[in-house]
């Protein structure tokens, strides 16, 4: 049983840190707080047996690296739009073609407006 | 029993193309879309919605522009530039022109319909990467348009008459072919959204493709006024869910 929670503990506080480096950071907290209570049982379960493993304290100190990398990019990395030339220059340039292509256009209004119906009588 | 038909028709038209009161040249719409997973959002992508005019020296076209961008954080892992274009008739919204630019984490493709409306056939030219061109004409059905202008269609319709549960056909033309989608509302709804507390009508979307696969999975809040703006969207996706929540709006028709 013990072995099952420190397990599960490395995989969960191994997960945290590998979301935490990644854009979806945010998401890290899931698995922190997963590898935080199965750390927390396997710690407990170990302390019973008089022996703690030094892999069960790896496992804290990986997720406590994961929250504090999680809650700075939470804090102080901005979330904005960069590198929009390309897609400025796509949007003018597709414009300008559009122009050209609607100009050898037949645009014939088909719709009918509503004021045609106000006219007709049954 | 002419003047009948020709009045079923007449009105048949209008519910095609309903008279556009919502949407004016000069509006900018901006929302970020986010993944959802268990109430923990991860802003992905900032979505712009734009109309602006458009003059030829034949008449003046209203230039519906949608853009996706991933947020800076992502650009690395996977950059998205998209460029979604409808140039429909100012009054109506009915299609001339669309054109589609995608550029998703190194996949590149664009593609352009040119509607004519009185021969029913769409010209569709297709590019992808190293410039691999493929042209096809295709036959579209009245009333059938592309995904820009079925999303600024959907603000046309007129809510208010309509009973909670009833259903809209809508069929959209995407990659070349058409499919039908339903537009259901839900009732009314006040939100809490970036740009206030909100009245909303509740649609939800469905279609046979996978694009929006399940009715009650892909929801929509419209603001319950004249500019029936989307302020909020919930899609549902493999694991958690899709957002798009309103960031800021400017130069409202109403």
């Amino acid at each position: 049983m013990k072995k099952l929670f420190t397990i599960l503990a490395i995989i969960a506080s191994v997960l945290a840190i590998i979301f935490a480096v990644l854009p979806i950071s945010n998401l890290a907290i899931i698995p922190s707080i997963l590898a935080l209570i199965l750390g927390l049982i396997a710690f407990y379960l170990s302390k019973k047996t008089g022996q703690v493993k030094k892999i069960i304290q790896f496992t804290f100190l990986l997720t406590i690296m994961a929250l504090v990398i999680t809650t700075y990019k939470a804090v102080f990395i901005k979330t904005e739009v960069a590198d929009t030339k390309e897609l400025e220059a796509t949007e003018t340039k597709s414009e300008e073609e559009a122009i050209e292509e609607l100009e050898e256009l037949d645009i014939n209004e088909i719709e009918i407006d509503e004021s045609e119906l106000d006219g007709i009588e049954l | 029993m002419p003047r009948f038909l020709l009045l079923i028709l007449l009105l048949w038209s209008t519910i095609i193309n309903a008279q556009n009161n919502a949407i004016a040249p000069g509006e900018k719409l901006v929302y970020t879309a986010s993944y959802n997973m268990s109430g923990i959002l991860t802003d992905i992508a900032q979505v712009t919605m734009e109309t602006s005019n458009v003059k030829t020296s034949k008449a003046t076209l209203l230039r519906l522009k949608c853009t996706a961008a991933t947020y800076s954080k992502w650009d690395t892992f996977f950059k998205i530039r998209d460029l979604y274009e409808s140039y429909v008739s100012p009054k109506t919204l009915t299609p001339y022109l669309y054109k589609r630019n995608i550029n998703e984490g190194g996949y590149f493709k664009a593609m352009k319909y040119t509607y004519s409306h009185k021969t029913n056939i769409i010209k569709s030219v297709q590019t992808k990467k190293n410039n691999r061109i493929e042209n096809k004409d295709f036959k579209f059905n009245l009333g059938s348009k592309d995904i820009v202008s079925t999303l600024y269609n959907i603000r046309l319709l007129n809510y208010e008459s309509m009973s909670v549960g009833s259903k809209k056909t809508v069929t959209i033309i995407f990659d070349r072919k058409e499919t039908k989608a339903s537009i259901t509302y839900l009732g009314k709804e006040t939100i809490n959204t970036a740009i206030g507390k909100k009245s909303c009508y509740k649609i939800s979307l469905g279609s046979q493709s996978k694009i929006l696969e399940g009715s009650s999975n892909n929801l929509l809040w419209l603001t319950a006024d004249e500019n029936k703006i989307i302020v909020y969207g919930k899609f549902k996706i493999p694991v958690g869910n899709g957002e798009l929540k309103i960031k800021s709006a400017s130069g409202l028709k109403n």
